[in-house]
């Protein structure tokens, strides 16, 4: 109804302040954590003014750390990167691989098609731990233990999947029509697939790009098990600010600043494209 | 019955213009009267319905029925029946279920509602369906249960949208007349929404033809196709559509001249006009002329065409013909003998010629025999 | 140019047979509609055509050679879509080019697709993109990459459908002309019989993966060969009786409704046929307001103008439901009226099969 009473919309509008405020208390306090001592952040009770202090990301930054305990080495930049090229690696590689599965799954029926389709979905819903213990003693035999290339290919398990289901939606809506129309004008299927089905389906696959990157980013687990120190991203590298002088809860708060900002970036930057969504014109609407 | 008393419906959304999609509509629909709200996508036609069956707000204006105001009333306490285009059918019920629903909500008795759902079946061909469930059957099939069900009620008012828009073609004639009987037997008075201007003629009494949010004309079949309003209303109404041709005007002994280049001259006598369309003619350089392609003879006639395309239908013939850049379509109900490229003579007489004035207004309507 | 021939071409899906033993030859410069019923097979006639599916018996040749198996892109095979199927992030210019580029057409692209969209009337939008277009916008640059290329055979899947009823009507007197003009064998589909007569040359009548009937639109116009064609082609459809006919003295009678009613018998020896279908046209119903021993007496239920005529529906004593089609001079005062016709414009279909008997000579239309 387009008419509603002052009263109504009053009460909208508060009931939108507090559900917004409940959802981003935690991002914004952590935001003005980063810019803390650790001592201001302790203080009982908390403030919200204080004076702001780059020193957390200035740690962060030089990979030094001065505490009471002594100086702390911690490789934060190289866990970025590493963050950063192992999720990439592993959404090109699933792109690579998801896509014209995704495409086979939308428009070939042949045995098996669902079974095997459901099946790669279904390894999202075992838990991690339980291919862990199995996965590390492969990979310590097959020498992938600690290797960039073996950590992007356990991440598979998390991007395929995802990629897979995804992008066959998008393809299955995409009329199989325009595809056998552009086939009749004399292009091969391959043709079809790159320059009618890709571009389609292209915000498709940049959403699930996307979120496949942020859930390789955020993984925690199969990186803290299967690489080392020098290979480890962000998730697993934070553990270092716990110390044995107690946690700096300011460089953590700065860190989680600093590693959620790509993503947030990546996801501001795609959104254009993933509310364009399937609009294809061409189609009757 | 029904009156609606300028009323207007503007859609506001944020970020974009407000669209006003009824404007100023007054309208009366008498006690058993059939009328089809006709028109194209976004003309305001289903709108309107929706604003009698109260599933849209009245931006202004009054909508009364049987003398209550029911504007602000919610749907359920209109006292109308509606069938919606999407069909909206119950999906667990069975398809009996879905048309004795209402019936069930009144306290009927069993007896009674078995009875009158089983004659509404009759009527529109679903009795074997009865137990089906609405997934189960066809598109077709789920329209004429969803008709069904709207026919079945008890209500003041009948509000049909795209009633038999997807019924099977060779039944359609047949429900069209048997649903036109069966309201006019009962005194039902009806609304339907269409695009569809032969389902509106064959069903309704009056059809308010309607045209980005305002009502064009609001009139019986016979009259929107002898005396149309305006160019929209000529132009719009008639399958195929009225012929149009841009002429001059001259004066030519007591009469008036309208001259299409040099190919074609309809020679108008004065005492075929009266006051005002001779008046109207003065003032006007240059006026349309329309004549309905039924109204066109072929074979005999002063205007040389070139046969584009001589089609038969069965019933009917369509010729289409070009005449010095203009198009001309003549239907007649026997065969022509005529192909693609050969000339052949059409004939307009100017006594069947609409004519139209600039902005469309009508100066003269063709004379019924 | 090359001639299109299906051979006892057999398709199903699962256990549900969609085409059977269908035979049909196309020329070159010939326009034959396949027309039938939603779910009658059209659609997947054609798409084994364009060789989207391949048939399950039979064979498809164009120009004497079998072209079962081969992919798309190498048929020659222009074709337009019911939902258009423009490649939406192509402009229509793009879209109607795609076809050439891929042959190499090379330089003069671009004057082709000139000369089409004129011939068209699409110039105005060619830089527009498919979602920028209105719905018959769409369809005549759907057409115009169908028969840019000059190919060989042509399909069109009910292109029509989704243009409103204005643009449908022009679309219907100008397609002839445009489809012959490459003197391309086509294949039209459609589900609206007018179009079908308006448009083709020769009509194929498909009734649940069966050809029924393939012939020319008068021809089945006057004489279709089944009760179920004779339904499909007529708006209102003809009206159907069960009689069991008897001969007497050289002549057939009927009884239909309790009135003995003479039926055409010209020019074969009248025998009693058993159950039969009787069939009048709507158009061929003569009503008057007068008793007489040979017309039917009848109720007027509703007058359901359509068509620039008067559409009765008459409801016989037994029940029976007949329309029919008055001109629209006619003016009907009494709601009791009596029903006749002239025994040549009846047909007679056999009950237990459909199919109807001959009367070879059957009344010339017009």
């Amino acid at each position: 109804m387009e008419h509603s009473s002052l009263a109504g919309r009053v009460f909208r509008g508060v009931a939108l302040a507090l559900v917004l405020v409940f959802f981003m208390f935690p991002i914004v306090w952590i935001f003005l954590m980063s810019f803390q001592s650790n001592e201001q952040i302790l203080r009982i009770p908390p403030r919200i003014l204080f004076e702001p202090t780059l020193f957390n990301y200035q740690a962060l930054i030089s990979g030094q750390l001065r505490t009471t305990a002594g100086n702390l080495e911690i490789s934060f930049m190289r866990n970025l990167m590493n963050s950063f090229v192992l999720s990439s690696a592993a959404v090109l590689l699933a792109l690579l691989l998801g896509v014209p599965a995704a495409y086979a799954f939308a428009r070939f029926k042949f045995r098996l098609g669902e079974t095997i389709a459901f099946t790669l979905l279904s390894f999202r819903f075992a838990p991690p731990l339980l291919v862990l213990l199995p996965l590390s003693l492969y990979y310590q035999q097959l020498g992938l233990n600690d290797t960039y290339f073996g950590i992007v290919w356990v991440y598979q398990l998390i991007a395929l999947p995802l990629i897979l289901w995804i992008v066959r939606g998008y393809f299955e809506d995409i009329s199989p029509d325009i595809e056998h129309a552009y086939r009749l004008a004399g292009h091969s299927w391959r043709e079809a697939f790159t320059r009618i089905a890709v571009p389609l389906a292209g915000p498709g696959i940049a959403a699930a790009g996307l979120l496949s990157f942020i859930f390789c980013w955020n993984n925690f687990v199969f990186a803290l098990i299967l690489a080392s120190a020098d290979k480890q991203p962000v998730t697993v590298g934070a553990l270092a600010f716990v110390t044995a002088s107690g946690i700096q809860y300011g460089q953590i708060a700065a860190a989680i600043v600093l590693s959620v900002t790509p993503t947030l970036l990546l996801a501001l930057y795609a959104q254009r494209y993933l509310v364009e969504g399937l609009s294809l014109g061409a189609v009757k609407g | 019955m029904l009156e609606l008393e300028n009323v207007d419906k503007v859609y506001r959304s944020r970020g974009k213009p407000p669209v006003h999609a009824v404007r100023a509509l007054d309208m009366e629909v008498g006690k058993g009267e059939i009328v089809a709200l006709l028109g194209s996508s976004g003309c305001g036609k289903t709108s309107t319905l929706r604003m009698i069956a109260g599933f849209e707000d009245v931006t202004s204006g009054s909508i009364a029925l049987d003398n209550r105001r029911i504007e602000a009333l919610p749907p359920a306490r209109r006292k109308v029946a509606m069938a919606f285009e999407g069909y909206s059918l119950y999906p667990p019920l069975t398809v009996r279920e879905n048309i004795g629903f209402a019936l069930k909500a009144q306290q009927l008795s069993r007896g009674e509602v078995t009875r009158r759902v089983d004659a509404i079946a009759g009527l529109v061909e679903i009795e074997d369906i009865l137990d089906a469930y609405p997934r189960a059957i066809s598109g077709g099939q789920q329209q004429r249960v969803s008709l069904a069900r709207a026919l079945v009620r008890d209500a003041d008012l009948y509000l049909l949208d795209e009633p038999m828009g997807q019924l099977e073609p060779q039944l359609r004639a047949v429900l069209r007349g048997r649903i036109k009987g069966l309201l006019a037997e009962r005194g039902m008075t009806a609304i339907f929404v269409t695009h569809d201007q032969t389902e509106a003629s064959a069903l309704a009494d009056r059809i308010a033809v309607m045209e980005d949010g305002i009502l064009q004309q609001f009139a019986s079949e016979k009259e929107l196709k002898n005396r149309p309003a305006n160019l929209f209303v000529a132009s719009f109404i008639g399958e195929p559509p009225m012929n149009l041709l841009e002429t001059e005007v001259a004066r030519a002994d007591g009469g008036f001249r309208l001259s299409v280049g040099s190919a074609m001259a309809f020679l108008i006598p004065g005492d075929r006009l009266d006051s005002t369309a001779q008046q109207a003619l003065q003032q006007t350089p240059r006026v349309r002329v329309g004549i309905r392609p039924q109204k066109v003879a072929v074979g005999s006639g002063d205007v040389r065409v070139r046969i584009v395309s001589n089609q038969w239908l069965g019933d009917q013939s369509h010729v289409a013909g070009e005449c010095a850049g203009n198009f001309l379509i003549a239907v007649t109900a026997g065969r022509v003998a005529a192909r693609p490229g050969d000339v052949i003579s059409f004939g307009l007489e100017p006594r069947h010629l609409h004519i139209f004035g600039t902005e469309g207004t009508c100066i003269r309507h063709a004379e019924v025999r | 140019m090359a001639r299109l021939e299906l051979s006892s071409v057999g398709k199903a899906f699962g256990a549900v047979s969609c085409a059977a033993d269908l035979s049909l030859a196309v020329e070159p410069g010939e326009i034959v509609a396949v027309f039938g019923p939603s779910g009658s097979g059209k659609t997947v006639l054609l798409r084994m055509i364009a060789g989207m599916f391949e048939p399950d018996e039979g064979d498809i040749l164009v120009g004497g050679h079998s072209i079962v198996g081969a992919p798309p892109e190498r048929l020659g095979i222009g074709m337009a879509f019911q939902n258009f199927a423009l490649f939406p992030h192509m402009t229509a210019r793009a879209n109607i080019a795609s076809g050439l580029r891929a042959r190499g057409a090379g330089a003069d692209v671009s004057a082709k697709v000139q000369s089409i969209s004129h011939l068209l009337k699409i110039e105005h939008v060619l830089d527009h993109s498919p979602r920028e277009l209105s719905n018959g916008q769409k369809q005549r640059t759907a057409l115009a990459r169908a028969l840019i290329g000059n190919p060989e055979v042509l399909l069109l899947d009910d292109p029509l459908r989704n243009v409103d009823a204005k643009l449908r009507y022009e679309m219907r007197l100008e397609l002839p002309t445009l489809l012959r003009r490459g003197s391309a064998s086509v294949l039209y589909v459609t589900q609206d019989y007018r179009e079908a007569m308006a448009i083709a040359d020769r009509i194929a009548v498909l009734i649940e993966g069966r050809l029924v009937q393939v012939a020319r639109p008068e021809e089945i116009y006057a004489r279709p060969a089944t009760v179920a064609v004779a339904r499909l082609f007529g708006d209102p459809s003809i009206n159907l009786a069960e009689v069991v006919p008897v001969a007497e003295r050289g002549v057939l009678f009927a009884d239909i409704s309790g009135t003995r009613v003479r039926l055409d018998t010209a020019d074969h020896q009248p025998m009693d046929l058993g159950a039969c279908w009787v069939g009048v046209r709507p158009d061929d119903l003569v009503i008057s307001q007068v008793a007489s021993g040979d017309a039917i007496p009848a109720r007027v239920v509703a007058v359901t103008p359509m068509h620039e005529k008067a559409v009765l529906l008459l409801r016989f004593t037994d029940g029976t439901e007949w329309l029919a089609a008055l001109p629209p001079s006619a003016t009907v005062a009494d709601d009791d009226v009596f029903v006749r016709f002239a025994p040549e414009a009846s047909l007679l279909f056999d009950r237990a099969t459909g199919v109807r008997i001959g009367l070879p000579h059957r009344r010339q239309a017009a």
